[in-house]
């Protein structure tokens, strides 16, 4: 099958399991279900009840498309670093992101800030102070100005090291009921974002489209940066802009959502398991499945606990990781 | 005089208030929110522990159709439905419940999470009680907005009675004991300036040796030797520690005062960190062991 089908098939297909995804999402939650409701509401009816209308449409909608943006995102983030680094361990946050932003989060919250815009303006800044820090490093030691994989990671883990032991101490100084609120952001919680801050998910669109087109360009890549160079491919302006998009664009999330972890490291590989090395199918296919994931988790999230919710990082991992062990079993048998 | 004012100023409000007789009216809360509350809530959901309980203080919890998660008194508001914990609130169920006001308490429940409710249109009233004086006035608030201010008035008058009673049994005592209050063990906390408790140990005649900025500081044992308390109260909260594991790790400090004249207590957490009229019990309960003679002396006396 020529790949232009293999893309549109493979985003059609999980195009519609991210859809019937999200009705179910939509359709329960801590207050019941609302299963009919939610069909009569897709097929252009109204719902008679007032708090039922509310809470599909003003409470489980916005969390869904969050949760979707938040996921993707991730995924797209893991697959990228995964591809630059040439390292299976690599996922969105290995270039110190979360450390940063982790900084700037718990600063704002000390200083007693309102998560929006307070927390998400700090984190951003404490991400992109990272992300400076970490590209110059990975430009100066070098030598050259091509960008080394080894000293970007390298860079990115003792930044992330650094920061765990200013993050430990601010932690060690707070007061119970503040630790609660730093440990739910550290643990990624969809559960604060205010639904008129949904439009700043859109940033997200145009970095999938251009991570999208240098799909080819990751490719040749993982072939290694002498045969990518002989290819034809600018390998620093490419890296670079890769770099820089991706980092921006799980910045602007993680200001939004905090530390939501696992889903980076492991939606890629699945995929990979699943579909092969080509990027070109890998990006829509993280994208989406990426978003699906984190939908059903942050479901899993609102409806586990008997009362309230809980952050939805747990369960990314607590799911996340036997799947992936099966699927490598059972790939390798 | 102040009947004749009292008189005045109800004949004002009757006249002033005549031409709004419709089904709701716009009121400031304790931060200074201007909202529209429902003239006669009948489905209320109380944010935080504190507010149920004052609710029922105020025999108005047949209005109650919704608590959040450690609403553990009185007893009865234990089977009301709960709508998460005050700091990680349900805004489904919340919404679920229909209720027709929320009363939300600034400190404890998120800003982000009280937008989100009045952003679905539910009203949110904000109390804000920082000292015993103004529990005073949550609970004439709250009892406005409820249809209850002649319960309020009582539970007010009653609350400045007993504050008033110890005020005057104490003020006699010449020595004020240096009392550190243990709110959190391993590591250790104590509550500063701005806190219940200081204002607390402050009327029942004692020193706050927390007494700063800072509101919960921290401790280590040596900062204790030098702060030579003559009384230690823990709270029964303390680390979630057994009481008698909290007194034993005080008790190998011989050379502190309070250890040596035996005057180590486990007090009931309840008593002091929730803003509510109970905070005059952990008064009385405070001053009584701050000033055994002068209270055990009142008890011969039969007063109550």
């Amino acid at each position: 099958m020529p790949i232009g089908r293999k893309i549109v098939l493979i985003t059609l297909l999980l195009g519609m399991v991210l859809i019937l995804i999200s009705i179910i999402a939509i359709s329960a939650g801590s207050a019941g279900g609302h299963f009919w409701e939610t069909l009569a509401i897709l097929k252009g009816k109204g719902v008679s009840d007032h708090a039922t209308a509310t809470i599909i449409w003003q409470i489980r909608l916005p969390r869904v498309l969050l949760a979707a943006a938040v996921g993707g995102t991730l995924a797209l983030g893991g697959l990228v670093f995964q591809a630059l680094l040439r390292n299976p361990l690599a996922e969105p946050y290995i270039l110190g992101i979360s450390g940063g932003s982790a900084i700037g989060a718990i600063m704002a919250m000390l200083l007693g800030l309102s998560y929006f815009p307070g927390v998400a303006l700090f984190s951003f800044t404490g991400s992109l102070l990272v992300l400076a820090f970490v590209t110059a490093l990975a430009g100066t030691t070098l030598g050259s100005s091509m960008l080394s994989r080894d000293s970007l990671l390298l860079g990115g883990v003792m930044m992330n090291a650094f920061c765990a032991a200013v993050i430990m101490f601010l932690i060690s100084m707070t007061r119970t009921f503040q630790v609660q609120h730093i440990l739910y952001w550290l643990m990624g919680d969809l559960s604060r974002l205010q639904n008129n801050q949904l439009p700043i998910l859109l940033v997200v669109l145009p970095c999938f489209v251009v991570i999208f087109i240098l799909g080819r360009p990751m490719n040749l890549l993982l072939l290694g940066r002498e045969t990518a160079a002989a290819m034809g491919i600018n390998v620093k302006n490419t890296v670079l802009l890769l770099l820089v998009i991706t980092s921006l664009m799980v910045s602007i999330i993680v200001s939004l959502s905090g530390l939501v972890g696992f889903v980076g490291l492991v939606i890629p590989h699945i995929f990979r398991l699943l579909l092969g090395p080509d990027h070109r199918l890998l990006v829509p296919a993280c994208i989406l499945g990426g978003g699906s994931y984190l939908i059903i988790c942050d479901l899993l999230a609102r409806i586990l606990p008997a009362s309230g919710e809980m952050p939805v990082g747990i369960i990314t991992a607590l799911v996340g990781a036997p799947l992936f062990i099966l699927l490598l079993v059972r790939r390798t048998a | 005089m102040t009947g004749n004012i009292y008189l005045i100023l109800t004949l004002l409000l009757v006249f002033f208030c005549q031409p709004v007789e419709i089904t709701a009216g716009s009121v400031t809360d304790q931060v200074g929110r201007t909202l529209v509350v429902p003239e006669n809530p009948s489905r209320v959901i109380a944010l935080a522990p504190s507010i149920t309980e004052i609710i029922y203080d105020l025999g108005q919890e047949k209005r109650l159709v919704g608590v959040t998660q450690y609403s553990t008194y009185p007893a009865a508001a234990e089977s009301l439905p709960r709508v998460g914990s005050y700091v990680r609130l349900d805004i489904e169920k919340i919404v679920a419940l229909k209720p027709d006001i929320c009363l939300a308490i600034k400190d404890g429940n998120p800003k982000h999470t009280v937008d989100k409710i009045v952003g679905l249109g539910i009203p949110v009233y904000v109390i804000n009680p920082q000292n015993l004086q103004q529990i005073m006035d949550t609970i004439s608030r709250l009892g406005s907005l409820l249809n209850a201010e002649k319960a309020a008035a009582e539970l007010v008058s009653n609350m400045e009675k007993r504050i008033e009673q110890v005020r005057m049994r104490v003020n006699a005592g010449r020595h004020k004991p240096r009392v550190f209050f243990q709110i959190d063990a391993e590591p250790l906390f104590s509550a500063g300036t701005n806190t219940f408790i200081h204002e607390l140990i402050q009327l029942a005649g004692g020193v706050n040796t927390a007494a700063g900025e800072v509101a919960y500081p921290r401790y280590s044992w040596e900062d204790i030797i030098v702060l030579q308390p003559e009384i230690v109260l823990i709270s029964s909260m303390a680390g979630g520690l057994a009481p008698e594991y909290l007194i034993q790790s005080w008790k190998k400090w011989r050379l502190l005062e309070a250890v040596k004249n035996d005057r180590i207590f486990v007090v009931d957490a309840e008593l002091f960190d929730r803003p509510t009229p109970r905070l005059v019990d952990g008064l009385e309960i405070i001053a009584a062991i701050l000033h055994p003679e002068r209270f055990i002396k009142s008890n011969n006396q039969a007063e109550e």
